[in-house]
């Protein structure tokens, strides 16, 4: 997955440099926002072609960002991978409007799932 | 010095967010710490990781799985509350400030933060009980390690209030201001010793407040919270204890 660049959007700073970890063994390049807010700004500078996102995060919740990308034509392209203790509440149907494409329990995943998970979006 | 007994209902099976039972927000809560460390040994499993990374991988797993157990054996003692007795004895805060200071700052360090104590010079005696009043503190820091801005410290701080008969422990985080409806419904929550869990940020199932707050019940004090513009202050108030002047 060379030059494929993801943007982990992670409150748990040890667990987005895990989930980083993995995804620069895989090849790709990677960018960690601990916040919501300051996503939209890494996201307007890096421009990743996927977005690994937590859903509970402290302030701003994942939904609140994934409204502002659907806002904008170029930001709402960007595939989502949902990456959450609620995987099991959420549907991936009511949420594909929001450009969601996977969602991944974070209590049973693997680590090579999340590098399966961001090939299968980039294709 | 006396006991005191903690005068509360909250027997497991009590249901205590939107209708869910304790358990069920305790299960929640320990799901990311037990999350992480599954990911890091499975990792670690892999063998595909540099010496370096498998020593930081082996020190957040052991932290981790301490911050884990530190939250189950508090929610056992909370549990217990109405049939324990708790000696209530003078205690120097500063003294157990520091004890708490000294166990947090590998975790602190371990996250590249740092938590320290704001000393005050004048000798101060409140009465507590140790073991509660340290969990108080443990509880309300690790909040704020999660809240606080990489870079900023964590303050532990003494004040007196009330013309010296209330003793205040302060726990500052320098992060993001709680907004102003968080801050009105934590206000009110913790004013009226809700038995409900009280959200201290979106993602928290509001546990751990919901454990301080049976935890300074039982000490006769209250727990509330200061909003800054660029963080918080969770606090604990407990009574002076009036020995000193008797010497």
């Amino acid at each position: 997955m060379k030059d494929v660049s993801v943007l982990i959007v992670e409150d748990d700073k040890w667990l987005a440099e895990q989930y980083e970890r993995v995804l620069i063994t895989a090849g790709c390049k990677v960018a960690i926002s601990l916040h919501a807010l300051a996503a939209i700004t890494v996201i307007d500078d890096v421009r990743p072609d996927a977005i690994i996102l937590d859903v509970l995060l402290t302030g701003t919740t994942a939904f609140a960002l994934l409204h502002e990308l659907q806002s904008y034509g170029d930001t709402g392209k960007i595939p989502i991978i949902l990456c959450t203790n609620l995987a099991s509440e959420l549907s991936l149907d009511d949420l594909k409007l929001y450009g969601v494409k996977r969602i991944l329990d974070k209590a049973t995943m693997a680590p090579d799932d999340l590098v399966a998970a961001v090939k299968s979006v980039i294709l | 010095m006396g006991a005191s007994k903690g005068e509360h209902d909250n027997s497991f099976s009590k249901p205590l967010l939107n209708g869910l039972p304790s358990f069920v927000v305790a299960a929640h809560e320990l799901k990311s710490p037990l999350a992480l460390v599954r990911q890091l040994s499975l990792m670690l499993e892999s063998g595909d990781v540099s010496d370096a990374d498998r020593r930081r991988m082996l020190r957040q797993i052991s932290l981790t799985s301490e911050r884990a157990l530190r939250l189950t054996s508090d929610l056992t003692r909370a549990i217990r509350m109405p049939d324990a007795l708790f000696k209530l004895e003078p205690i120097n805060p500063q003294q157990l400030c520091e004890d708490v200071v000294r166990e947090l700052t590998p975790l602190f360090a371990a996250h590249d933060r740092v938590v320290k104590l704001v000393s005050r010079r004048r000798s101060l005696l409140l009465v507590a009980n140790r073991d509660l009043l340290r969990r108080i503190l443990l509880n309300f820091s690790d909040n704020a390690l999660h809240y606080a801005e990489d870079g900023a410290a964590v303050e532990i701080k003494i004040n007196v209030y009330n013309n010296g008969q209330t003793i205040r422990l302060g726990v500052r985080d320098y992060g993001p201001a709680l907004s102003s409806d968080l801050f009105k419904t934590l206000s009110t929550k913790l004013k009226d010793a809700s038995m409900t869990p009280i959200h201290a940020r979106p993602q928290s199932s509001g546990l751990g407040l919901y454990i301080v707050n049976q935890f300074a019940d039982a000490m006769n004090g209250t727990i509330g919270v200061t909003r800054h513009r660029d963080g918080a202050t969770f606090y604990v108030d407990l009574q002076t204890s009036n020995q000193l002047s008797l010497l």
